[in-house]
């Protein structure tokens, strides 16, 4: 049951986000990534993390989509209009493929470790509480470090959205 | 609950680094639209106030915050080699921010978020820590790159530096979550506890883990295969921040490397060194080569910086004390000599941003002998002729090499550095010996002149006291815990 | 601060007042370059009585004189170890002559005055740095900051094709240098220094076999290392075929630069082979004599028949300086005391006589505007004080009985005649070649009918003297104290035999005690 569903939303987000970046029109592509991070959020579950699949669906998935629709259904942007494929494209697919095959054969020689029970051993890991105390204590440092980092956004959104001189 | 696991101590530096991005700000608003003036003298005393303020800490912090910092030498070095950088970019900016007409108070902002980025690099003993450093550092480099809205190649180095590098930040943290994957944690300790173990270190996921951590943090050092941005990125970028990006993020960067690879270096075995091997061997003879051919002195010195990060590469793969204080004392000097030399570049640019010709620097030697002595050192430092810092910068990390088995690298490694002297003795060969073309006097700027000097006072001091910094870069390395 | 690290800092402290002097003020900053050549020469001078004759050095560390040793990269046991024997103290006071001499020689210098002379110090400083280091890693340092200061000398004050030249000098060095580098760190991994144990740069230390590593004493690695050492100092010296430089960067640079390129640089290669690969590779150093031996021939050969089909006067000292050196190669290889004398004393006689032809040929070039050997003539009654002053240096050059060039000459060649029959037969047939176009010259500049110049065609004696104005007396002051040396050692050469003999002595005795290698090679 449990692979059941992970192997559906593992193939749903896959292809989701193939699409986002095949589809011509902007807004399909939008809606595409937000059922992308809907599995992702899904997966948290699975992974008993409801907090952060609740966080992942509110900010990315409701927010900042929200946003990006916003945005885009104001600017009316029209469908890309695209030529024959270029020497680079071409280039990429080819990588790509190689990449796809290399990463094959080493997925088939290593073998993958056994469930390490990790998750089964700390019941509660995911949930509020359990997030809030690390984020706390012993990520307090990083999450202050998240805090400048946001920072440096804003104040680059602020410099490249500036008017032309 | 125990406050003692809080040290401030250990992130003394760039705590301060973080309130003074807030008080340059603020300083920058109420000082009023035209005049930057203050913003800029409230950066330079935030540096002068943090490298104080690192002196004074000087390996004083230990472990804290849960395991994910250390304040110790280590640190504290690396601390007052950004700050230094951060110090001269300040001092340097502003004659060329005005030139071109983006003179925002928040570049000195943006720089100061960066260099606090790059503490967190060199402190961290977590590789979330790291990683968040990391992107802090980036995500204003980014920024940084496209600071000239109105120039096309500014936008481009910005967007294709953002593109790449968030690729680069993918692999880290894939490659983080699968190091995660397999010990359970993220601690630094427990990593090279775990590489240390009986058995295959690269069993499972974390083969690919540390690989992938390698390309994310070889991207930033400009190693080939991953060094294609590094030309166009440094030449697009406004001039100031060139100086900038190549000096102080190659510094972090290796600054990463040696927290997460230095300790567990002996147990990572023969994949590791050949892949190193290669790499270093790689990446100084593409960087060398390429440079050869450049017509733009901007676009060779992002070669040579290339070429730089080749010879540093054969520290890390040293993997002893010497290698490791050996990549200290080069980035201590390298910094230094390419600040200088990408300043002195935009100080003697007369046709315009976008053509950074090496003629540029025609009959600079007669024109203005002091600035071209300097620059003259600049190039021999780069080169590594003694007694100047460079020198002692390849002989110490040529010599862990050596002494770590890889003669031949080392060997390589000799003869690059002699290649090196083409392009790097033609931009000498210019100054002194090619005929006037006519060309606007250099303008005098007593600021950026002053940011030029110290680089060369720089130079030549680490080049006629190496002993005594290297005991200090030693007793750093040692430091680490 | 004793004696030593005074004659080598000095010039460098010469050359940072001359940077803080007003750099149009041309006159103080000659006489300051003046006052600090001067106070070196006087102390090299005072040194004199006080250096021992019977004081061995090479190898043995109570045999040099005025040692200075302090810590400088403790981690890598590199000292700033400095000390003189007999082979480096008759270097350390031509260096000192010649560059206050040369002070004077470069008087006219009208272009960047203050860059010239700060650069000209700095380069005395790396000369007598590189004479009197005992540590490798010392002495690779000053051989390093010889190099740039020499490029820009010629490539910024030099002639026409002065930056071909330039460059193409510090190319050559710079592969060199490189090649010694190399040579340096096997070395330095290979020799424990037999007190503390740890690695070292002592040249001492490297002398004594017992330190070194099983590996430094394969002997496959030792003659790789020696032929390493060999180029690196062979391009100095130049030994054929790596002289190509030499006559670009002579005929380039400006004349008191010509004078110290022949008259130091160049000794610093044979300086480099007798101080470095002598005594720390002694077997392999007896066992490839003969190819010293046989390189100094075709370079006695070579240069000479070169400089026989040289129009243009300079180019022609330039490559009867190859010839020249061809003759300390000779001396050297022979292992002989009378040869390695012989080569010594050569080393500083052409330092003398080179450096007179040099300034010789920028006297006339200085009025003529051309070198063109053809289109003198008669210049015996033109400037008969000329005459009279170039006849000392070509005679000496030539080797002419009562010059001392002729002891260093005959020395060598008794010493090599015994060991290597063959190669000084060749070595003396290459004397004749020199008297031949030593006096051609002299003949066709000073003797027949007067100028074959198409510009002082129809001119009166005294309209061309106000073209071709008799030598002066600045001039003059160059000339005359390098004269007198050059006739001085020619009658009474032991003042500098004296001082050399000890040292050379044991080190011929300290290569010869080493096996000759035949077996196994290869």
């Amino acid at each position: 049951m449990e692979a059941f569903f992970f192997l559906l939303l593992a193939v749903v987000s896959i292809f989701s986000g193939l699409m986002v970046i095949l589809q011509k029109s902007p807004v399909a592509s939008v809606l595409f990534l937000v059922l992308t991070l809907v599995c992702v959020a899904a997966l948290f579950v699975m992974l008993s993390a409801p907090f952060i699949a609740a966080i992942q669906v509110i900010i990315y998935a409701g927010a900042i989509m929200v946003l990006f629709l916003f945005v885009l259904m104001l600017l009316n942007l029209q469908r890309f209009t695209e030529g024959a494929w270029s020497r680079f494209q071409i280039t990429g697919v080819v990588v790509a493929a190689v990449l796809a095959v290399v990463t094959a054969l080493l997925l088939r020689a290593v073998p993958l470790p056994a469930d390490s029970g990790f998750l089964r051993e700390t019941p509660g890991l995911g949930s509020v509480e359990a997030v809030g105390l690390s984020l706390f204590t012993e990520y307090l440092l990083p999450f202050e470090i998240a805090s400048f980092l946001l920072l440096a956004g804003i104040i680059g959104a602020v410099i490249l959205s500036r008017r032309r001189p | 609950m125990d406050l003692s696991r809080f040290n401030l101590i250990t992130i003394a530096t760039p705590l301060v680094l973080g309130a003074g991005v807030l008080l340059v700000m603020l300083v920058d608003l109420l000082s009023g639209r035209a005049n930057r003036r203050p913003a800029q003298l409230a950066a330079l005393a935030v540096v002068l106030a943090a490298a104080a303020v690192c002196l004074a800490t000087w390996n004083t912090g230990g472990v804290s915050f849960f395991g994910q910092v250390s304040g110790d030498g280590f640190a504290s070095f690396f601390n007052l080699i950004f700050l230094a950088v951060a110090f001269l970019v300040i001092l340097a900016g502003p004659a060329y921010l005005e030139r071109n007409a983006i003179h925002f108070g928040e570049y000195y902002s943006l720089v100061l978020v960066s260099v606090m980025g790059m503490a967190f690099m060199a402190a961290g003993t977590n590789l979330l820590v790291i990683f968040l450093g990391l992107e802090t550092m980036s995500l204003a480099l980014y920024v940084l790159a496209g600071f000239n809205p109105a120039r096309q190649s500014s936008n481009e180095a910005s967007l294709k530096y953002l593109l790449l590098g968030s690729f680069a930040t993918g692999f880290l943290v894939f490659g983080i979550a699968l190091v995660y994957g397999q010990i359970g944690s993220t601690d630094l300790a427990r990593f090279s506890a775990y590489l240390a173990g009986a058995g295959d270190p690269f069993a499972g996921y974390m083969g690919a883990g540390v690989a992938l951590l390698l390309i994310g943090l070889t991207f930033k050092m400009a190693v080939v295969p991953f060094h294609f941005w590094s030309p166009d990125v440094y030449d697009g970028a406004p001039t100031v921040v060139s100086a900038f990006m190549s000096a102080a993020p190659k510094a972090a960067a290796f600054a990463a490397a040696l927290r997460i690879f230095y300790a567990p270096a002996e147990s990572l075995g023969l994949p590791w060194e050949r892949i190193l091997w290669i790499l270093a061997a790689l990446t100084m003879t593409v960087g060398n080569l390429s440079a050869l051919n450049q017509a733009s002195i901007k676009r060779m010195l992002a070669y040579s910086s290339v070429a730089h990060a080749g010879y540093l590469l054969l520290g890390i793969l040293a993997g002893n004390e010497l290698g490791a204080a050996g990549i200290l004392f080069y980035l201590a000097s390298y910094v230094f000599m390419n600040v200088g030399a990408f300043t002195v570049a935009w100080m003697v640019n007369r046709r315009g941003e976008g053509r950074y010709d090496l003629g540029d620097f025609a009959q600079l030697g007669f024109r203005r002998p002091l600035l071209a002595a300097m620059m003259s050192v600049f190039m021999l430092g780069l080169i590594g002729i003694p007694p100047l810092a460079g020198f002692f910068g390849k002989l110490y990390v040529f010599t862990a090499a050596v002494q770590a088995g890889y003669v031949w690298l080392v060997v390589i490694a000799v003869l690059n550095s002699a290649v090196s002297v083409f392009y790097y003795l033609r931009v000498m060969v210019i100054m002194y010996m090619r005929e006037n073309e006519a060309l606007k006097d250099v303008d005098r700027i007593p600021a950026t002149f002053a940011a030029v000097a110290a680089c060369a006072l720089m130079v030549i001091l680490l080049g006629l006291i190496p002993g005594s910094v290297l005991d200090v870069a030693r007793a750093a390395v040692a430091s680490m815990p | 601060m004793g004696p030593l690290t005074l004659i080598t800092f000095l010039p460098a402290l010469g050359a940072a007042a001359i940077g803080l002097l007003p750099a149009d003020n041309h006159k103080a900053i000659r006489w300051t370059a003046a006052a600090f050549t001067l106070a070196v020469l006087l102390i090299s001078v005072m040194l004199i009585p006080q250096f021992s004759q019977t004081h061995t050095g090479i190898n043995d560390v109570d045999g040099f004189q005025f040692v200075e040793k302090a810590d400088w990269i403790p981690a890598f046991n590199i000292s700033y170890f400095v000390g003189v024997d007999g082979l480096s103290f008759p270097m350390l006071l031509l260096t000192a002559l010649l560059c206050f001499i040369c002070i004077f020689v470069s008087w006219g210098i009208k272009k960047g005055v203050k860059g010239y002379f700060a650069l000209f110090l700095l380069l005395e400083t790396g000369m007598m740095g590189a004479f009197v280091s005992l540590d490798f890693f010392l002495f690779y340092v000053f051989w390093e900051i010889m190099l740039l200061p020499m490029y820009f000398l010629i490539g910024i004050w030099g002639g026409p094709r002065r930056v071909y030249a330039a460059i193409k000098f510090f190319i050559y060095t710079l592969v060199g240098s490189v090649l010694m580098l190399l040579v340096m760190l096997a070395f330095y991994f290979n020799v424990k220094d037999p007190v503390t144990g740890a690695n070292t740069f002592n040249m001492l230390a490297m002398m004594d076999q017992a330190n070194h590593s099983p590996w430094l004493n394969l002997f496959n690695v030792r003659v790789l290392l020696f032929f390493g050492l060999y180029i690196g100092f062979a391009i100095k010296v130049p030994v054929f075929p790596f002289h190509t430089w030499l006559p670009d960067a002579h005929v380039e640079a400006p004349t008191a630069i010509s004078v110290i390129l022949a008259g130091v640089l160049l000794k610093m290669g044979t300086y480099g082979l007798l101080r470095i690969s002598f005594p720390i590779l002694p077997d392999a150093t007896h066992t490839f004599a003969w190819f010293l031996a046989l390189m100094g021939a075709v370079n006695i050969i070579y240069g000479a028949l070169c400089a026989m089909a040289q129009k243009d006067l300079k180019k022609l000292v330039a490559y009867s300086s190859i010839s020249h050196m061809g003759y300390v190669m000779l001396g050297m290889a022979s292992l002989t005391a009378a040869g390695i004398n012989g080569a010594v004393f050569q080393m500083f006689n052409h330092g003398t006589v080179t450096a007179m032809l040099f300034i010789l040929v920028g006297v006339i070039y200085d009025r003529a505007h051309h070198r063109e050997i053809n289109r003198f003539g008669g210049l015996a009654n033109i400037m008969p004080k000329y005459m009279g002053i170039s006849a000392v240096a070509f005679f000496a050059a030539l080797g002419l009985p009562g010059m001392s060039a002729f002891i260093s000459e005959a020395m060598v060649f008794l010493g090599a005649f015994p060991v290597f029959q063959v190669y000084t037969i060749i070595g003396i047939s290459g004397i004749i070649i020199t008297a031949g176009y030593v006096l051609w010259t002299v003949q066709r500049m000073f003797f027949g009918e007067g100028l074959k110049d198409e510009k002082y065609k129809g001119m009166s004696m005294e309209q061309i003297r106000v073209h071709l104005p008799e030598i002066n007396g600045r001039e003059l002051f160059t000339l005359i104290p390098l004269a007198a040396i050059v006739i001085y050692l020619g009658i009474w050469p032991h003042p500098v035999l004296g001082m050399m003999n000890a040292s050379l002595v044991h080190l011929v005795e300290l290569v010869k005690a080493a096996p000759v290698v035949t077996a196994g090679l290869f």
